[in-house]
């Protein structure tokens, strides 16, 4: 900017009008997404994961290309099956995948969220599958590696309310082995049309049924002893 | 729908002359009146304008009567720390919406309000959504949150009684040139707070795209609230990095020394500011479109960009000393 004196003696200012702006700062890139999503943290997360576990996928051709989807799965105490369902899927996908069941305390809080970690809220979950995003959502964990726990029936009626469709999915994980296989199975569909919140009920139990028969068909020797507790071959959730 | 007169309450500011300029432009609006304690920022070639005081009640009950509005788009919030301390910005904020809309309820021809609303309405406890749609419960947990839900509740119980469309703009945080805003004042310092253990991601919005979604609702007689964020998300330390500026990291008690020292190097922190760096303010902006037919065009990092591209305030010293 410069300044100068008129004739009349008033002071004139020249301001940088339509010069060409300074060249902007180009940090490198580092963002998060809408949900706060960090797709760098979630890429170095997976290369990690990869050291320690080999995944076989299988079904993942059934998800929409784009529109978004609900994706349950069976879930074992402390095993953190949906956010590594996630972000295996994330990983073979190519798109972002969330998952539901971060909490809201710092600092596990805003690293899962990092992650790709929403609340357990059924208004989260609505929003992120309006805007077209996978979401994975854990059954109530169990103890036992081959069944499967209650589904939240909440969080299925926001994937009614946006015409989601639901794909319910078992996990297998041995940590001995470092193991893992995830299945997807088809599209669940309630068995009746409902006009109120039966729909998300039943839709809830048919979920639940899906994935106890995806377990049931993954196999693995059902000895009836208290072996069958443990992960020595690619069981438990 | 042509011949309409439209008043826009707080058209000094930045914000309110922003929209009174495009309201200019709209063909069905007849007549364009505006009242602020401050004149307006940039010129306008067709409204007209009323200096007055929040707390004139009584004139501002003559004026708007006597105009008898057919639309009110009321702008006059004061957000805490932008020009007003927050005792003050609070009495400015009610004393406005108490006599203006008061008023507008008394005018016959009244059809529509438009009120200035923002994110902050939805609070931050713990177990919030992260994103909030227009749907979530009304729940602030800061001074400014609770400032504009007293003015939705207000406007919605004039709608209800007199039987007219009233719509509020949830907007986000508003960055622009000339905004007075707390936190762009604060992500201009030198050095950033931000919280190490948190540094959660909060959404901004531009000021012109906030004009625009007042004037297409005032167009549109809105009838519900809607949220104007731009798309995606920034965390303090992002910007800071993006800006050139030193983060500091701050853990839970560093924050009220944070906030002294903003401060005293003239950039104050209001509550609700605290509150997005510590957990952060997103909002769910897929009805934009919906409503108000478009989208932001700057995203939460471009705008953040620009923050840091506009230029500072230049201090021209006088060239001789007055007489």
């Amino acid at each position: 900017m410069k300044g100068g004196t008129s004739a009349g003696g008033a002071q004139v200012i020249n301001l940088p009008i339509g010069a060409p702006a300074p060249p902007a700062m180009r940090p490198p890139r580092w963002d998060v997404d809408d949900w706060g999503r960090d797709s760098k943290l979630v890429g170095l997360t997976v290369r990690l994961g990869r050291l320690r576990w080999s995944l076989t996928l299988d079904g993942e051709r059934r998800l929409p290309a784009r529109r978004g989807a609900l994706i349950v799965v069976n879930a074992r105490r402390y095993a953190l099956t949906p956010v590594f369902t996630a972000l295996a899927l994330g990983e073979t996908t190519g798109r972002t995948v969330r998952f539901v069941g971060r909490p809201d305390v710092v600092p596990f809080g805003p690293v899962l969220r990092r992650l790709g970690g929403l609340l357990d809220r059924a208004d989260e979950v609505r929003g992120a599958l309006r805007a077209g995003e996978l979401v994975v959502l854990g059954a109530r964990p169990v103890v036992h590696p081959r069944r499967v726990g209650r589904v939240d029936h909440e969080v299925i009626g926001a994937a009614v309310s946006t015409r989601t469709p639901v794909f319910p999915t078992a996990t297998l994980t041995s940590p001995l082995t470092g193991h893992a296989r995830i299945r997807i199975g088809s599209a669940a569909r309630p068995g009746r049309r409902r006009r109120g919140p039966l729909s998300e009920l039943e839709l809830a139990d048919v979920v639940e049924r899906r994935i106890q028969r995806l377990l049931d068909e993954l196999g693995g020797a059902q000895t009836g002893t208290l072996l069958d507790w443990v992960p020595l071959g690619v069981a438990g959730g | 729908m042509a011949g309409r007169r439209v008043l826009v309450s707080g058209m000094g500011g930045d914000l309110g002359s922003r929209v009174a300029a495009l309201l200019e432009a709209e063909p069905w609006v007849a007549e364009l009146t505006g009242l602020d304690a401050d004149p307006p920022r940039r010129r306008l070639r067709r409204a007209s304008f009323d200096l007055v005081r929040p707390h004139e009640h009584d004139r501002i009950v003559d004026l708007v009567t006597t105009f008898d509005p057919h639309v009110v788009v009321h702008v006059a919030v004061w957000e805490p720390f932008s020009r007003a301390t927050p005792a003050r910005a609070r009495q400015f904020t009610d004393d406005a919406a108490t006599s203006i809309l008061g008023a507008a309820a008394e005018c016959p021809s009244l059809e529509s309000i438009v009120v200035r609303s923002g994110i902050e309405i939805y609070g931050r406890s713990r177990g919030a959504p992260t994103r909030p749609d227009e749907s979530a419960a009304i729940d602030p947990t800061c001074e400014y949150g609770r400032m504009l839900a007293g003015i939705e509740a207000t406007a919605g119980a004039i709608g209800y009684r007199v039987g007219i469309a009233v719509s509020a703009i949830r907007m986000g945080p508003v960055l622009g040139p000339h905004v007075p805003s707390p936190l762009g004042r604060l992500l201009h310092l030198p050095a950033v707070p931000f919280s190490v253990l948190a540094d959660p991601p909060f959404a901004v919005v531009e000021d012109v795209e906030v004009a625009r979604a007042f004037a297409v609702a005032a167009r549109e007689r809105l009838a519900e609230p809607v949220n104007v964020v731009a798309d995606g998300a920034i965390t303090a330390f992002q910007a800071a990095w993006r800006g050139g500026r030193v983060p500091i990291p701050i853990v839970e008690p560093g924050w009220a020394v944070g906030r002294l020292i903003s401060g005293l190097l003239g950039a104050p922190v209001p509550d609700h500011v605290i509150e997005t760096l510590q957990r952060g303010r997103l909002a769910d902006n897929s009805r934009m479109i919906e409503l108000l037919g478009f989208k932001a065009s700057t995203t939460t990092i471009d705008v953040i960009d620009k923050l840091y591209a506009w230029p500072s305030v230049t201090r021209v010293p006088a060239r001789e000393a007055a007489a």
